[in-house]
């Protein structure tokens, strides 16, 4: 052993118990072994069951920490937006910089010139974006954006279907199912709370059938599944009204629940069977599409509507499509007309949370529980509203009626069309001339679609202003860098991701490296130069969070959580979706406008688009294989979540690139008439951009289908070639009528990269 | 003696690594050529009928280890007491000066080395410095599947079978390697 441990005695090593808290399916426990300062090991949860262990991406946490690539000091711009010229200024200087510009801006243009680019790379529920919020706030607010690229789709769907996002069972009771569906749901990858793997093997390990619906044979897929079935990309809708074609021709459909829990099911029926358009969703119908065989719909079919309970569980990432609303729509509706909502051992699709401890709550608030009282809404904001939207009228397309759902109705711009925002303004019927971005937790240019249209923008702007820890591709646009620390440098708390029941104190292991300094810090002290003498952010970090933890009634003590660094909650039994609906629907109906299930949506159908219709429908669209560009681009373009990553954080640690090479996955079947071998450098490319990464030609992706994991960071050639991979060089900056981004709705060729003798010399 | 080995589910491993970043982490391994425990992936067939099964492997701490045998400074050693296979790294002479002697005998890989000129070899010890606290090794505690198990090897024997194959590992007789598996195989069919 080339070090020698022999010396290094307990006493002399600090156990501080903190936790991983990025924008993954997680949120888990680590305990940092710290010596002088210094975090040396990193060990996860062993104490109460069960346990809260860490993916590899928490393991290797220490290299992010101690990378050599951290910001380690305040940055100015020197060279030209996106080139990475800077240079050192102190602390002093910059928030200077970025309160006087804050002000000149809001002075000159408004507070909507002000953009607010967040995300959720750097957590906390008193860090990350929080105080930045709260901060503009308070200086008059800012342009808000509304969409989440991980799942507009489904928050559109379960609002639509079941007025609530509080559709998951709790995980261990899969293992009361007869049949689980892993539908576009690889958790071998992207975790989906802590404890999801290790019950979907016990539940094989029981007996139950697992299958996986995918067009990768994803890990999931290889180890957790009994059978792979791979699907063609963006045609899952059609494969799930085919199930119920033929579940209702066959007369599975659970009749009785259909008639007690839900509105609609006859016009959906009238939509299955051909009625309005001449065209039943055959199962033959279904295999031209999706190019699942015709015999396997219809043992689908059987096995889900005659296993009860079975558990479908609709991922996230077919609906990250073109119309990916559809998709999760569908899916609702089967365990709808199955009868496999509100029971133990089924489940309602949906968004699939299961617990609230997610759920935002801020001091001093109740949990709105009543959708009629609109008009008591207090006339000024409060610190949680943005002056800008507040008291604006919803968007015309959104559920706006419905209450519960993440997604802020009164918001006008589009994540995916803000780069359109920027460019044309008021002119082009935005709500804003924008001037100036704020960003924070985000690789924001790298993680949304059209990455190229992005650099326009972002060179469009007079302002940007970042809060990061990496030389990020979006950090290299931005007029001043503000370092921040990571969660082991502060105290905060972690909400589980999803929702299963516990909290982790993060406890602050080491102080703040070079001079990156908290959110929190930053926040307070440009409040300071702006004038703003009195705010919430002075208060000491520890009654902030205290503050923020008292509505959260299942914390029974605050000490108890950060001496053991984290809050397990005992639950009586594992909490299932709609079971008080289920057992007393007059006294607990659904969160929906008609009280019920709706397989046909009225508050939809108002809104008269033929592409947002009342009942799940099944399009095609023109990025789809069977588009009249797929002549031109023949492979369907996929930007799923790999095992090493969280989105584009942790892309450059390298206990973690070590694990899986960046690099495009095609099949034989493609590869070969392209010539393209293993390893070989490949062009993958579109009219939006080009990427220049290795092929792994494999047959664990189907045919006609090639997947880029998202995530790694766009490095452009002088020629404009992406020689990082970025997976967003090659998607479309639209959505779906129901706000889904099409991230997985891509066309794309193809080619061996063969360098130019000219490239040589 | 009580001889120390390892269990593994085959069967639930689903390739996350969280096991080897945990070892290198723990044992402040760079990342590079130098793997303590090594995760191999095994696809067979050919799409639609596919397979891929992982499997994970450190040092098997063998009955009979032939690295002992090989290693031409007697620096690798079987312990008495637990029977772990270790490395004096200050008797090993290197991997240029000895030609990798130890790692050619291994049917497993175990024996690692660094990049670095006549690199001494290193390897899996089961992270004794754990054990001797009465902790388990820290990657039988990273691993979120509960695939993993050291212990001595009857215990696991009896807890878990006697399978001694698994997809993907070659059982040698005449080492006995203490291991057991619960298995997967490529069934093609």
């Amino acid at each position: 052993m080339s070090r020698d441990n022999s010396n290094l005695s307990v006493n002399e090593v600090k156990i501080i118990k903190t936790g991983c808290c990025h924008d993954c399916g997680g949120r888990c426990v680590l305990r940092t072994h710290v010596k002088n300062g210094k975090i040396i090991r990193i060990e996860t949860d062993n104490g109460d069951e069960p346990q809260l262990r860490a993916c590899a991406r928490g393991r290797a946490y220490r290299q992010r920490i101690y990378s050599p690539e951290r910001l380690k000091y305040p940055l100015r711009r020197v060279g030209e937006r996106g080139e990475g010229k800077f240079e050192r200024i102190s602390w002093d200087e910059a928030l200077e910089i970025v309160s006087s510009k804050l002000i000149e801006i809001k002075e000159k243009y408004g507070n909507s010139a002000i953009l607010l680019v967040p995300g959720g790379g750097n957590q906390g529920m008193i860090h990350g974006i929080v105080p930045i919020v709260l901060m503009l706030h308070q200086i008059g607010g800012y342009t808000r954006m509304w969409g989440a690229p991980s799942y507009e789709g489904v928050i559109f769907a379960s609002m639509a279907t079941y007025g609530t996002m509080m559709t998951g069972n709790a995980r261990e009771d899969l293992l009361n199912s007869k049949l689980i569906i892993m539908w576009g749901w690889n958790p071998a990858n992207t975790i989906w709370d802590p404890e999801t793997n290790l019950i979907l093997a016990k539940a094989r390990e029981k007996g139950i059938k697992i299958y996986a619906i995918d067009p990768i044979f994803t890990d999931s897929a290889a180890i957790l599944a009994d059978e792979w079935i791979p699907i063609r990309p963006g045609t899952d809708t059609a494969l799930l009204i085919a199930i119920s074609y033929e579940i209702i021709t066959q007369n599975l459909q659970d009749q009785s629940f259909i008639e007690t829990y839900t509105v609609g099911f006859e016009k959906y029926k009238d939509y299955v069977l051909g009625i309005e358009d001449n065209q039943p969703k055959t199962p033959e119908w279904a295999e031209e599409i999706t190019s699942v065989p015709a015999n396997m719909i219809r043992k689908l079919a059987q096995e889900y509507a005659t296993s009860k309970p079975a558990a479908l569980i609709a991922g996230w990432g077919p609906a990250r499509t073109a119309f990916g609303e559809q998709y999760s729509r569908a899916a609702n509706v089967l365990c709808a007309i199955t009868g496999n909502i509100g029971i133990n051992g089924g489940y309602a699709s949906g968004f699939m949370r299961a617990y609230y401890s997610r759920e935002r709550i801020v001091p001093g608030e109740k949990k709105k529980t009543d959708t009629s009282n609109k008009e008591q809404k207090p006339k000024k904001p409060r610190l949680k509203d943005n002056p800008i939207d507040f008291g604006a009228p919803p968007r015309e397309d959104a559920l706006y009626k419905l209450s519960g759902g993440t997604n802020p109705a009164n918001t006008r711009i589009h994540y995916n069309d803000y780069y359109e925002a920027i460019l044309q303004g008021k002119k082009g019927g935005y709500p804003a001339d924008i001037k100036m971005a704020y960003i924070a937790g985000t690789n924001r240019l790298n993680q949304f679609s059209n990455v190229n249209k992005g650099v326009k923008a972002f060179k469009s702007l007079d302002f940007i202003i970042i809060h990061e820890q990496f030389m990020t591709p979006t950090a290299k646009f931005a007029d001043v860098i503000l370092p921040v620390n990571t969660f082991m440098e502060r105290n905060d708390v972690a909400v589980p991701w999803l929702g299963s029941p516990y909290y982790i104190y993060l406890n602050k292991a080491i102080d703040s490296l070079y001079e990156s300094k908290s959110d929190l810090e930053i926040c307070r002290e440009l409040l300071k130069r702006m004038g703003i003498n009195s705010s919430l952010l002075d208060l000491p970090e520890d009654q902030i969070l205290r503050l923020f933890i008292a509505p959260r009634k299942d914390i029974k003590s605050y000490n108890k959580m950060k001496r053991d660094g984290y809050y397990k909650i005992k639950v009586e039994e594992p909490f299932v979706a709609f079971k008080d609906q289920i057992a007393d629907l007059e006294n607990n109906p659904f969160p929906t406008l008609s009280g019920k299930i709706e397989i046909y949506c009225e508050h939809i159908a108002e809104k008269n688009n033929p592409l947002m219709p009342s009942f799940p429908q099944y399009f095609s669209h023109d990025e789809h294989y069977d588009s009249p560009k797929a002549k031109k681009y023949p492979l369907q373009l996929i930007t799923p979540h790999n095992k090493r990553r969280t989105h584009s954080t942790l892309n450059m640690i390298p206990w973690l690139e070590e694990i899986e090479p960046h690099a495009v996955w095609i099949n034989p079947v493609d590869a070969e008439p392209r010539k393209i071998k293993e390893e070989d450098l490949v062009d993958v490319y579109n009219d939006r951009g080009r990427i220049r990464i290795p092929a792994k030609v494999t047959g664990r992706v189907m045919p006609g289908v090639v997947v880029v994991y998202q995530g790694s960071w766009y490095n452009p050639n002088k020629e404009g070639v992406d020689l990082g991979g970025c997976a967003n060089v090659l998607t479309n900056d639209v959505h779906s009528p129901g706000g889904a981004f099409p991230m997985n709705s891509n066309l794309v060729q193809v080619e061996l990269y063969v360098k130019k003798q000219a490239e040589g010399f | 003696m009580s001889q120390m080995g390892f269990y593994f589910d085959q069967t639930r491993c689903t390739g996350c690594f969280a096991c080897a970043v945990a070892c290198k982490d723990w044992h402040d391994i760079p990342a590079g050529p130098i793997n303590w425990l090594r995760i191999k992936e095994i696809e067979k067939g050919k799409y639609p009928k596919l397979f891929l099964t992982y499997l994970v492997q450190a040092c098997n701490h063998c009955t009979d280890p032939p690295c002992i045998k090989a290693c031409p400074v007697n620096a690798i050693i079987k312990r008495e007491s637990d029977g772990v296979v270790i490395v004096n790294q200050e008797e090993c002479i290197g991997k240029n000066e000895c030609g990798f002697k130890c790692l050619k005998v291994c049917p497993w890989d175990a024996p690692q080395f660094g990049l670095e000129e006549n690199a001494k070899m290193q390897k899996c010890d089961l992270c004794l410095e754990r054990l001797e606290q009465g902790q388990q090794t820290i990657c039988v505690e990273a691993c979120p599947m509960y695939a993993l198990d050291v212990g001595p090897i009857n215990e696991l024997r009896e807890k878990y079978g006697n399978n001694i194959y698994a997809e993907g590992f070659n059982y040698s007789e005449k080492y006995k390697p203490s291991i057991v598996f619960k298995p997967r195989f490529y069934d093609k069919k």
